[in-house]
């Protein structure tokens, strides 16, 4: 019982972190090439998880049809962003940077709220949604995380090769490492730093596609998935790409939490374990995680940058 | 001695300042006899509480450039201090006010020493979670009311009741305030030419400058992290008491903490008027804005929205604030 309880709860953990991973993606590529901290990273997301929701609801089409519209929307999105508002953050110090992100970060949330109203809003149907699959013998996992997660680790890998194989994802690299030289190499830096937030933003609105699925998406769900994005990020290491996958996983299984100390209390029977109230404790724990990260290994576990 | 001389001197400022700042203060002193709006006097409550809150955050990061974005949970240890104090054990509010300063300092250090070992934006994520990790907490605590939050019942305590600061007329808390905020301006002054304020200020130009001068940096952030929640946990107890009906969501939300350090960025952050100027500024348009545009027009969030707008074009434009705007304009003058 204990052991179905524990499989259970590390297998959404994964699924579930194969999303975030996807959501962390753009955050360490605009961090790795251009040191900024997008404190809006959450409400691309949201924004992504709006354009699914919608499309399907007035095209009537599967939400899963809706990701290219998601990613072309979160491309244009991350492209006006840095033209229009990033490049002049840049000239200022960190203070204006941070402040000016979350000025985005105010603006569009609060835009969502005027445009959607601020109930929440979930698919009602679709293709994968309200079926389950059993795997691993026992394991029951709605049919919507699993579909959503096998798209996350596509996408994740596709930008993954883009950025390795690529000559422009060479140049990505290069402008990241060091930009005065990159510069010399006859690289336009400032496109570069372009590229980095259309791949960000279109990375993070189709992660917002892919959760809709199984999500309800309210004008103030982003600050949650900001936060877990710091956290994989920190945790994968500033910048690094291959880092946000592996530590997307970890953060997905912390955020398990509760149902590992369910299987961990029905384990060993001990009365107490039951009385605490875990399950409103379930993000506390990533918090916790980025605090204790950057304490132990602020370069994170793949980080290079500092 | 040598603190008070500090706290009571302004000579180095320019005259028109001094002036300036005379005729203001003299405007908030007689406030409340000109025929205004109780929504008015409600609005400069809010600008002298924010005001404050804007000071306490403009020690650390302003003249200290560490940006922090967890003040709200120093707000939220000030308010439920108080409140808890009062509803449970019956404790007055100047007994529960320093107690909250204290604890809130003890908490600050606790937390202080780990975050200053980091820097830039790995320290204002970490204050944010910090923050984020203490408002999960007190949603779940059921002694201070979990998520609901607690009530303080004017009922219970008839007003005026100057030991438990429970009126009916806001002009009572409007000098209370007022107090309050003068305090803070002598307090911020001291800060301004004490040795700590020196290093602080040396720290944001160079760190490693400041260390090879044989400054302790950590021990320097650290004590101006506790001064800063000094002075954001006193306001909170007294925030507290005013609006009487405190939970987490409200006290120690993010936005809170944003809020907190809006004020002192728009102002000019790391200057004496800064904070000030920011929440004269910022607050009675933010009322106004959510009355006008989002009461009466139906239109959420408008006010945030425009609030969003306003703080992307100063941060894009003029990171100094309106502060450095105005000495920009005044050296252009002044230059031959």
């Amino acid at each position: 019982m204990a052991s179905e309880v524990l499989l259970q709860a590390i297998v959404a953990g994964l699924l579930f972190g194969m999303v975030l991973s996807v959501v962390a993606l753009g955050l360490t590529i605009i961090f790795g090439v251009m040191d900024i901290v997008n404190f809006a990273h959450g409400e691309f997301l949201m924004i992504g998880m709006y354009t699914g929701l919608l499309v399907s609801q007035y095209t009537g089409a599967d939400p899963l049809f809706a990701l290219p519209v998601a990613a072309v929307i979160g491309g244009l999105l991350g492209y006006l962003c840095y033209w229009l508002f990033v490049r002049l953050l840049l000239r200022g110090p960190m203070l204006a940077q941070l402040l000016g992100t979350f000025g985005l970060m105010l603006f569009l949330r609060n835009l969502a709220l005027l445009l959607f109203g601020s109930e929440d809003r979930s698919i009602q149907k679709g293709i994968l949604v309200g079926k389950s699959v059993v795997i691993f013998g026992s394991c029951v996992v709605p049919s919507t995380k699993l579909g959503a997660a096998v798209l996350a680790v596509l996408a994740f890998l596709g930008t993954y090769l883009f950025i390795e194989k690529t000559k422009i994802g060479k140049a990505l690299q290069a402008t990241a490492i060091n930009p005065h030289a990159a510069r010399f190499m006859g690289i336009s830096t400032d496109r570069m730093n372009a590229l980095a937030w259309v791949i960000g933003g279109a990375g993070v609105t189709v992660a917002g596609g892919l959760l809709v699925n199984f999500w309800a998406v309210n004008p103030y769900v982003g600050l949650l998935f900001t936060m877990l994005a710091f956290t994989i990020v920190a945790l994968g290491g500033f910048g690094s790409v291959p880092g946000a996958f592996f530590a997307g996983l970890i953060v997905g299984i912390i955020t398990e939490f509760p149902g590992i100390w369910d299987a961990i209390s029905l384990w060993t029977g001990w009365n107490w374990m039951y009385k605490v109230p875990m399950i409103s404790f379930k993000y506390t724990w990533v918090y916790l995680a980025y605090f204790l990260i950057m304490l132990i290994t602020p370069k994170g576990l793949f980080g290079w940058k500092r | 001695m040598e603190a008070i001389r500090n706290a009571l001197d302004f000579k180095d400022l320019p005259r028109s300042e001094v002036y300036l700042s005379w005729a203001v203060a003299l405007f908030l002193i007689i406030f409340p006899l000109l025929p205004f709006s109780s929504f008015a006097m409600a609005t400069m409550i809010q600008f002298l509480i924010f005001a404050v809150y804007g000071m306490g955050w403009n020690t650390i990061g302003g003249y200290g450039g560490q940006v922090d974005l967890g003040k709200a949970q120093y707000v939220g240890i000030g308010a439920y201090t108080t409140t808890v104090a009062l509803i449970r054990w019956d404790i007055p509010f100047w007994v529960s006010m320093p107690l909250g300063m204290a604890i809130s300092v003890l908490w600050s250090f606790m937390i202080g020493y780990p975050l200053f070992k980091l820097k830039g934006h790995y320290f204002a994520i970490a204050t944010i979670a910090t923050s984020l990790v203490l408002k999960d907490l007190f949603e779940v605590w059921g002694f201070v009311g979990a998520a609901r939050g607690l009530h303080i019942s004017p009922v219970k305590y008839p007003p005026p009741d100057f030991l438990r600061l429970i009126f009916k007329e806001d002009v009572y808390y409007y000098y209370l305030l007022l107090g309050f905020f003068f305090l803070a301006v002598f307090v911020m002054n001291w800060f301004r030419h004490s040795a700590l304020g020196y290093r602080l200020r040396c720290i944001k130009d160079n760190e490693e400058v400041a260390k090879a001068l044989g400054i302790n940096v950590h021990w320097a952030k650290i004590k101006t992290y506790a001064l800063a929640t000094a002075y954001v946990s006193a306001m909170g107890s007294v925030h507290a008491m005013y609006i009487k009906n405190i939970e987490p969501e409200d006290t120690m939300s993010l936005d809170i903490s944003v809020l907190i350090a809006l004020m002192a960025m728009l102002g000019g952050a790391g200057s004496l008027w800064g904070p000030i100027i920011g929440a004269a500024v910022l607050v009675p348009m933010k009322s106004y804005l959510k009355e006008w545009m989002g009461a009466k027009m139906g239109l959420i969030g408008i006010d945030l929205i425009i609030y969003g707008f306003i703080i992307m074009v100063i941060a894009a434009v003029e990171p100094k604030g309106l502060w450095g705007l105005y000495e920009r304009w005044k050296g252009k003058r002044s230059a031959p």
